[in-house]
């Protein structure tokens, strides 16, 4: 299969079409569930698909094994580009557009992020397009916090994905609702998409786009094995 | 006749600067064969035991891996000081080789380093058990902790304190014995007095704590420490017994701690070396035999075994060569005969030598696990010893294909002399580093690993051999591959007086992944005869050596050939060959050739106030920023660079990070040169061709 085939027969085509429009730069939007659900699989999936577009992505994260994370795109990669044709001289190329930025959880702060960020784009040169931040700590942020990344993501014209922990307990809540634990950044978050599991099945939900709240099951949901977003059969 | 059960054979890695020279020159003093303590980098002009060479004194790091036996507690023990810089990675595998365990030294203000992380590869490829030593911690901004939790997180070793600190960086004393409950201090003008006092009641509850975490861990060893501990029974012996289970399956690391330079800490690690690090007889040695296929077999720790010894390290001493050898299997006497399956030559064992720091002691005999020396032996680095009748060579090691070359020239007839000397000589020593005349320039090109590892050889030609030389500009190990299939058919006729030759091939040629070079003969029906067979391959092989790009080696190809014709009188072996190489050019443009470049891991760590500057530098480099990792004020930076753009770096990295910064790098992969650098290799390249043809 050619590339352009692949990336217009991704499932992440159906999320975005499930959107208002598609994510714009400056717009941050968070995929928030309990532990262990698979955000870093869906986040790391909707960054391989950016690569796939050619698109430059930075991956923040907070672990200190970054070889951890070269191997879930890895992983992720494996799958996607099975029907490739060329699929090692792709796969070159979009490590090429990918760089991983890993920061110490405790006691790093947002503005030391941003600058390590600003020095990636600016003095190494890497003009990206996405930038994903896994595992941010929403409980220690301040809106101010959110409002600095959110100026920051204007500034340099990026889009921002973020992945965020909602307690399990809190579900019955944040299923009807947007979680409590996020509402301090209600306005900030541009697109909000929730992952639950029922029976077996990890569905993701549209809690937030933009300015309305149409809280609706989406067509496409999350494989339990491979954590990668893949459309509902029908 | 020497137990083996009290033998030890361990290594010191470490990265850089984290004081290993200091901590070997203590273990050396408190194991009384020196009496004097010297500082590194020769306060007093002496300099430190063991890294005796004038040029390592100059830049302060250890380069050869000389063994020095020493004894500690009835135990004789054999240290070999393992280089520390990665430009010198071969030396340091080639000592991990003969090691059965380590001492890993971290520096408890700089933690686990990018060197610590290669080491630490390097211990794992050989399965070295080994200890970790938190040195420095009299320095401000001493954490043991801290570096503790890093070999958990960073290394991913299972570390567990067996040693608490009495007072930190200028108030540091001593350390708290997790497993007898006492406090150590070291008195004395050298510290050589251990004192056991109470421990300090205001650590008393953290011992505590302590001993009860490293219990736990070792009770996973032993269902008797974990019941005797329910019981609130355990004895000592029960506590050793399970860490050194631990250990030796490489499952748990025991951090001591202390400080070499502030004479504390080190006696309580001798003893760990000894409690917790395998005896020859416990590790797996295995060699193949040559009479058998190469058949794996498993060496014997048995004296009374034939002799398997590996000579590892060669060294040019003031009464002739000394060949370090570490013997695996039997027992080794003076005047014994030995043989060399490389050479298949036997030779007779003259003097048998056992090194001390500074000096040698003749002996009569050796037994296996003992690592000794021998005088005036002609063999290379890598070779295997064995009593005759038995046929052994020890595994190959591991020897990476060299990444960069440079001409040298001697400035006059005496150095010229001394320079192939000197050559003939390093590249005994050291695998990684070659040699070769090329013919075209008829310059003298030496190949290694790095800038560096090159520049230590100039260095000693001039200190060691007075050989006064000069050298061209570095040259990169480029390759040429070729991206697709192509055909050849080609005719190779010549009769012009004399004997004809006539020889034809045809068939194709394509990419393999998998080798660097293949040939398939698919040949039917004997329209080439069987015996004209080998002289295609050695056609295409010579062909191969020098690509038309840039006259690099060709390389992951496979040349088929399944077709061809023969002349009853004409074709001859030559005639074959010359048609392969007509062949091989026929093709290789259609095959369309790229040129193929290595790229370097480059590890790159500083204050992160720096990562701007660092990003800047390795992007203008052509590098590809991989990861970067910031901790506190410390960031870590991985990228994949050219090994051409990384000329002179580290000057360049000192000047925009106020020296403050370091780097590392070692060979990774071929990647693809881009097309406007291929465009002016190859435009140079015609040039240079051009103006030898004049």
């Amino acid at each position: 299969m050619v590339r352009k085939e692949l990336i217009r027969r991704s499932p992440l085509r159906a999320l975005e079409k499930s959107l208002k429009e598609p994510l714009k730069k400056g717009e941050l939007a968070v995929v928030a569930s309990p532990k262990g659900i698979g955000k870093t699989g869906c986040l790391v999936h909707i960054a391989t698909d950016a690569l796939l577009q050619g698109k430059q992505v930075i991956h923040v994260s907070f672990s200190t094994r970054t070889d951890h994370i070269i191997s879930w795109y890895e992983d992720i990669f494996k799958e996607v580009a099975r029907k490739l044709n060329a699929a090692m001289e792709v796969h070159d190329e979009i490590i090429r557009h990918r760089v991983i930025m890993s920061f110490n959880q405790e006691g790093v702060k947002t503005q030391q992020i941003i600058r390590s960020l600003t020095a990636m784009i600016r003095d190494g040169n890497f003009a990206a397009d996405q930038i994903i931040v896994d595992g941010y700590n929403f409980a220690l942020a301040t809106s101010e916090d959110l409002r600095l990344i959110k100026q920051f993501a204007n500034e340099v014209g990026v889009t921002i994905w973020f992945s965020a922990t909602v307690k399990p307990e809190n579900e019955k809540i944040w299923n009807r609702d947007f979680p409590p634990s996020l509402k301090p950044f209600e306005n900030l978050i541009d697109v909000l998409i929730t992952l639950g599991e029922s029976e077996g099945n990890i569905l993701v939900r549209l809690v937030k786009d933009r300015d309305s709240y149409p809280m609706k099951d989406l067509s496409v949901h999350l494989d339990p094995k491979t954590l990668m977003i893949v459309e509902e059969k029908k | 006749m020497m137990d083996i059960s009290k033998m030890r054979n361990i290594g010191i890695s470490a990265h850089i600067d984290s004081g290993k020279t200091t901590l070997t020159e203590r273990i050396l003093y408190y194991c009384d064969k020196i009496h004097m303590i010297h500082e590194v980098k020769g306060k007093d002009g002496h300099g430190a035991t063991m890294d005796y060479m004038e040029l390592e004194r100059e830049r302060g790091i250890t380069i050869t891996s000389a063994s020095t036996n020493v004894t500690w507690k009835g135990h004789t023990i054999n240290i070999i000081d393992t280089p520390g810089h990665v430009d010198f990675t071969i030396e340091v595998e080639r000592s991990l080789r003969v090691l059965d365990g380590a001492i890993l030294v971290l520096c408890s203000v700089g933690g686990v380093q990018s060197q610590s992380i290669t080491v630490d590869r390097q211990l794992r490829r050989y399965n070295v058990p080994f200890v970790a030593f938190i040195n420095k911690l009299d320095r401000t901004g001493a954490n043991p902790y801290k570096v503790k939790e890093q070999i958990r997180d960073k290394l991913g070793h299972n570390a567990v304190l067996v040693q608490i600190p009495i007072g930190l960086e200028d108030k540091f004393q001593g350390v708290v014995d997790l497993i007898q409950m006492k406090a150590l201090y070291f008195e004395g003008p050298n510290g050589e007095e251990v004192v056991e006092r109470e421990i300090p009641a205001e650590l008393r509850a953290e011992a505590e704590k302590r001993r009860e975490e490293l219990i736990d861990a070792a009770s996973l060893f032993s269902d008797e420490l974990a019941e005797a501990f329910l019981e609130g029974a355990e004895t000592e012996s029960q506590i050793y017994a399970a860490l050194r289970k631990g250990v030796l399956t490489r499952k748990l690391i025991p951090v001591f701690m202390g400080s070499a330079y502030k004479n504390k800490g080190v006696q309580p690690l001798l003893d760990g070396v000894v409690h917790y690090l395998p005896n020859p007889s416990e590790v797996k040695n295995t060699a193949l035999d040559l009479n058998d296929g190469e058949k794996e077999v498993v060496l014997k720790a048995d004296p009374k075994e034939p002799l398997v010894a590996l000579a590892f390290k060669l060294e040019e001493g003031q009464y002739g060569q000394l060949t370090y050898i570490r013997i695996y299997q039997g027992m080794l006497r003076k005047g014994d005969e030995l043989y060399n399956p490389r050479l298949r030559r036997k030779f007779k064992v003259g003097r048998l030598i056992r090194m001390h720091a500074h000096e040698m002691e003749d002996i009569t005999e050796a037994v296996c696990g003992d690592i000794v020396a021998l005088f005036g032996i002609d063999c290379a680095s890598g070779d295997t010893f064995c009593s005759p009748g038995i046929n052994y060579s020890m595994t190959s090691m591991y020897i990476p294909a060299p990444v960069i070359s440079l001409a040298v020239f001697p400035k006059d007839k005496a150095s010229a002399d001394q320079m192939a000397k000197a050559l003939g000589r390093f590249t005994k020593e050291d695998p990684t580093f070659r040699t070769y005349v090329d013919p075209e320039s008829n310059q003298t090109i030496i190949q290694g690993m790095g800038e560096l590892h090159l520049d230590v050889y100039i260095e000693r030609m001039k200190r060691e051999y007075r050989a006064e030389v000069e050298t061209g500009m570095p040259q990169v190990a480029y390759r040429e591959t070729i991206t697709q299939r192509a055909e050849f058919d080609y005719t190779h006729k010549k009769q012009t007086g004399g004997a004809g030759q006539f020889g034809r091939v045809a068939g194709y040629m394509e990419p393999c992944e998998e080798k660097e070079y293949e040939f398939v003969n698919m040949i039917k029906g004997g329209v080439i005869p069987n015996e004209f067979i080998p002289s295609c391959d050695k056609g295409f092989q010579a062909a191969r050596t020098k690509g038309t790009l840039i006259g690099f080696p060709v390389v992951n190809i496979r040349c088929v050939i399944n077709d061809g014709s023969t002349h009853p009188v004409d074709s001859s072996d030559i005639a074959f060959q010359q048609a392969a190489i007509g062949a091989f050019r026929q093709a290789y443009e259609k095959a369309k050739p790229i040129i193929l470049e290595p790229i370097m891991k480059v590890t790159v760590e500083g204050p992160s106030e720096f990562q701007g500057n660092i990003f800047g530098s390795l992007n203008q480099r052509r590098g590809i920023i991989v990861s970067s990792t910031e901790d506190n004020n410390f960031c870590r930076i991985e990228a994949e660079v050219p090994l051409s753009e990384m000329f002179g770096y580290s000057t360049v990295l000192r000047s925009l990070t106020q020296g403050k910064a370091e780097f590392s790098m070692e060979f990774l992969k071929y990647g693809r040169v881009p097309n406007t650098i291929a465009e002016e290799l190859k435009k140079a390249y015609q040039e240079k061709r051009r103006k030898e043809q004049k």
